[in-house]
């Protein structure tokens, strides 16, 4: 190896390190904050048990807290987003997702900032949904800052917004490993060394951060002996194909609050004002449906802290309300919330169960755990991250394995059924497609239009075939666009028709209209599928006026097809 | 009705006052048996010696109660009072206590500020913290000569481990044990038990030992129910415990798993007459010095740095004190710092829930079954 190379190599590595440690650290600190912000606003506005019951006395005050917060809280998220979110919506996962994928700019830091203030009025005021989403939107803001830094990179602007999200979820689970195949699993889309080691670091500066300088505690302590019995691999299994069923009702209820929520009549940013006065009165008779619900949560492990009606009431109450807060703007997550469903189906199923086949079982902590991993991870599509939790959190081989085997049947079923997972949906509904894949998903982005040549011979139609023959004749081409006077695109004549015409002949008579066009919004995919079966020299692109913007050869399709797939696949085999 | 019991309460006021102006006495409230020992040789005795005002002790076993009966009958018999850091807080909100001068306190020997030298919150308008203590469970080694109970759990395992338990007649630290015992972690106790679900959990949980408990309400109840093997294990102060197995050669060992750590603190209840006593008494038995005789004397924690690096061995037994404390580090592992905030918040409610519960029981309806269970 040369000199030049090797200074080359060291600068990379340095400075690829350098991002990683920085934006992990940001994002790192920036996560604890926010979940610091979350819990102090939760006990200062009477939404955590540990403050309500300090108020105990004052009943007439907690009762009032509880209806007024959320709707209070919904207002000032209502206003926040209409005043400084550009996007005039919460910025989520599918959003870093975009950023990741496409060169597309995304919003803007202060719209980022706006959306996670929003978010942790949310939060603090108790609405039902989850922190994970904003944390992972806040790391990735920090990510995306840094990829705009000039520091001749590759593939800058998706590493560090990868290291922000791995840092973030590092970070809040206290899940290192979790962090960082999250990062690939749901924001990247592929496994390469050139991203690997990056996200490495930061998901390892996340977790130093957050374990040994702040000392915080783990999400969840579970203690759990070993699966006693082999038969109970079958239940677990069923489990998991039972809460894809939950999570596709999750993810309906979510489409079906949002139509309702476009159809109520009422501003917008008054909407999630209503949402949380609905919240409050519920929490009045269901204190469980408040905020993330850390109690109840752990609750739930333990026999004997629900009955099976109480659990089937709350798993119900916090369903409908997760949509409803979600659908009507609340700014949040899904993960939470899918959590703590999860854990209370898994609950209610390990408490059934015993009722349907008298065996012998592990007890009831399992089923609560492969409940909880199952149903989150086919909302958020991230089977492996989720069984990398278990593991973190737990350090139990045994309720890792038998999470697996819960996570993996869900999985299945609702990849079938619904696809791989929320954000994947909601990004569908925005014209991005990852159902086939990044290749179709990418060349979706990227207009035909890009590649546009305006090398093409001009014939106009009330002119005669013989001066439109020399014309193609003298510029070497096979086709020419024919236009009427006023500009407007007719269609294309080709030179085999013409060439035993009469000399005086009218042009009209020869144009071929139906033949493939472009229009001013296809994208390289779509060019892709209208090529099948063209036979011509270039496609005509026409405005959306029906003026002929200018040609696209066939030649500048595959070339466009072959320049965006290499793209991709060097960015997925590269070396750091 | 009122002038004339405001009358009464003057005239029981000044008389005292008046007669014992030659030989002063003062009134701490505290706790008895070898604790009170402890704070005798190492408080009262010298403090009588340097000062001539004698000190009589009365037995106070915690809560708010008691003081909250005198003061609203306007007979304040007692000066100053021992108590748990959480009733001081409560009390003080409640506005029982006098407020104490910081500036009462000593320097530690070497200069240090009394406020750098106390561990934090220890000096409060109210009260001034002086011990850390444990709650903890022990066992008589004569009940399991096999298998010895080593958890929290372990307390409640009826079947493994058969046996009376004495606990203290008060909603205090049975209810975190009792969600110990369900492997709640020891981070989560307290915003488990701001629930209605976690208390009814936790009574739950007792309710299964229900038949096999024996109350007690003093410190050396507790010790006597354990060394006398009317039970086979007993929740109690580490330091009383300390004193029966080191001191008097009990057989009996303590289950440092669960031990709930508290603080307890030195204040004055409103309308006492010697307010000026009191503080100068409270002074006395902060300095460094008398602390450290405190601690080489029973196994209590002192809340002054400088008082912690004066304990070596016990005056009598010789027995090095530092492994019996309860701030050692092999005990902390597993210990429970109680929430002072929340105890002295939840008073009423923890009652209240606890009474329920007696009554509950009391009328002997058997213990509920969830389905789960």
């Amino acid at each position: 190896m040369d000199r030049p190379d090797v200074r080359q190599t060291v600068y990379q590595v340095t400075m690829v390190t350098v991002v990683a440690v920085a934006v992990g650290a940001v994002a790192s600190l920036a996560a604890i904050a926010f979940v610091e912000a979350v819990l102090l606003l939760n006990d200062y506005l009477l939404v955590s048990p540990y403050a309500r019951i300090q108020a105990e006395d004052r009943h007439l005050l907690v009762m009032a807290a509880t209806i007024a917060v959320p709707a209070s809280g919904g207002l000032i998220v209502g206003l926040i987003v209409r005043w400084f979110v550009q996007e005039r919506r919460a910025l989520a996962p599918p959003d870093v997702i975009l950023a990741a994928q496409t060169q597309r700019s995304g919003p803007g830091f202060r719209s980022g900032l706006a959306s996670t203030l929003a978010a942790l009025v949310s939060l603090g005021s108790g609405a039902s949904v989850g922190q994970y989403g904003p944390l992972v939107y806040l790391g990735a803001m920090f990510g995306n800052l840094a990829g705009h830094l000039k520091l001749k990179l590759r593939h800058q602007r998706s590493i560090a917004i990868a290291c922000g999200v791995a840092a973030a979820i590092a970070t809040a689970f206290n899940a290192p490993i979790a962090g960082l195949v999250f990062a690939h699993e749901v924001i990247l889309r592929h496994y390469s060394l050139r991203a690997f080691a990056p996200v490495t670091v930061a998901s390892a500066t996340g977790y130093i951060i957050a374990n040994v300088i702040f000392d915080r505690p783990a999400m969840f302590l579970v203690s759990f002996g070993h699966v006693e019995h082999s038969y109970e691999f079958v239940f677990f299994a069923l489990e998991g194909v039972l809460s894809a069923g939950l999570a596709c009702c999750f993810m309906w209820l979510l489409r079906a609050s949002t139509d309702a929520a476009r159809r109520f009549p009422v501003p917008q940013w008054l909407k999630p004002a209503s949402a949380g006065l609905v919240l409050g009165l519920v929490a009045l008779w269901i204190p469980e449906v408040l905020g993330i619900g850390q109690e109840t949560l752990r609750f739930a492990t333990i026999e004997g802290a629900f009955g099976i009606g109480e659990l089937a009431l709350i798993i119900v109450a916090k369903l409908v309300l997760t949509a409803l807060c979600i659908g009507f703007g609340f700014v949040g997550g899904v993960f939470s919330p899918a959590l703590l469903v999860g854990i209370l189906f898994g609950a209610f199923y390990g408490l059934v169960l015993p009722y349907l086949l008298p065996l012998p079982y592990s007890g009831l902590e399992v089923y609560a755990i492969c409940g909880m991993m199952a149903l989150a991870s086919s909302v958020i599509g991230a089977p492996l991250t989720t069984i990398l939790i278990v593991f973190e959190l737990t350090r139990s081989y045994d309720l890792t394995i038998a999470a697996m085997v819960a996570v993996v049947f869900s999985n299945l079923i609702s990849y079938r059924v619904i696809g791989r997972s929320l954000f994947d949906l909601q990004l569908r509904a925005r014209g991005f497609d990852l159902s086939l894949g990044r290749d179709k998903a990418i060349l979706e982005t990227h207009p035909v239009r890009d590649y546009c040549s305006q090398a093409y011979t001009t014939a106009y139609v009330d002119e005669n075939l013989g001066t439109v023959r020399q014309r193609l004749v003298d510029d070497d081409r096979g086709e020419a666009m024919v236009l009427t006077r006023e500009g407007k695109f007719r269609g294309v004549v080709r030179l085999q028709k013409l060439v035993n015409g009469r000399a005086d002949a009218p042009l009209d008579a020869m144009v071929v209209t139906g033949a493939t066009q472009f229009g001013d919004d296809t994208t390289v995919w779509q060019s892709m599928e209208m090529l099948r079966g063209f036979l011509g020299e270039a496609v005509p692109l026409i405005g959306a006026d029906g003026r002929l913007i200018g040609v696209v050869p066939e030649e500048a399709v595959i070339r466009a097809y072959l320049e965006i797939v290499h793209d991709l696949r060097e960015e997925e085999n590269e070396a750091a | 009705m009122k002038p004339l019991s405001k009358c009464l309460a003057i005239v029981s006021f000044i008389l005292p006052g008046l007669v014992a102006a030659e030989d002063q006495v003062l009134t701490v409230a505290t706790w008895g048996g070898a604790y009170e020992e402890s704070q005798r040789a190492a408080y009262f005795e010298p403090f009588t010696e340097q000062t001539g005002i004698e000190v009589r002790t009365v037995v106070y076993n915690g809560g708010l109660q008691v003081l909250r009966e005198q003061l609203a009958s306007g007979e304040v018999e007692w000066d100053v009072i021992d108590m748990i850091q959480s009733d001081a807080s409560a009390a003080c909100e409640e506005g029982l206590l006098e407020s104490i001068s910081p500036a009462i306190l000593a320097p530690a020997p070497d200069g240090t500020p009394p406020e750098e030298d106390f561990m934090a919150g220890a000096i409060d308008p109210c009260f001034i913290t002086q011990i850390v203590f444990s709650t903890v469970i022990a066992y008589d080694d004569r009940a399991f000569p096999g298998v010895k109970p080593r958890t929290v759990a372990d307390f409640f395992d009826l079947e493994t481990f058969p046996g009376k338990r004495a606990l203290r007649r008060a909603p205090v630290g049975m209810l975190e044990w009792a969600l110990l015992s369900l492997s709640v972690p020891r981070e989560q106790l307290y915003d488990l038990l701001s629930t209605r679900r976690g208390l009814e959990l936790a009574f739950r949980r007792l309710d299964e030992i229900r038949d096999d408990i024996v109350w007690w309400t003093g410190g050396a109840e507790s010790v006597e129910l354990l060394t006398s093997g009317k039970v086979a294990m007993a929740t109690g102060y580490n330091g009383r415990f300390f004193d029966a197995q080191v001191n008097e050669g009990a057989p009996i060992s303590v289950i440092w798993d669960g031990q709930l750590i508290g603080f307890n603190s030195w204040a004055v209840p409103r309308g006492t007459d010697q307010m000026a006593i009191a503080e100068q008494f409270i002074g006395f038995a902060t300095r460094t010095e008398n602390m450290a005789a405190q601690a080489n004397r029973i196994s209590y924690g002192p809340a002054r740095h400088s008082a912690r690096q004066h304990i070596g061995l016990h005056v009598e037994t010789r027995v090095p004190m530092r492994p019996h404390m309860p701030t050692a580090p092999e005990h902390m592992a597993n210990a429970v710092i109680r929430d002072h905030r929340w105890y002295s918040q939840t008073v009423r409610l923890r009652e209240q829930w606890f009474r329920e519960w007696l009554e509950r029981n009391d009328e002997d309806s058997p213990p509920r079954r969830e389905p789960g269970e």
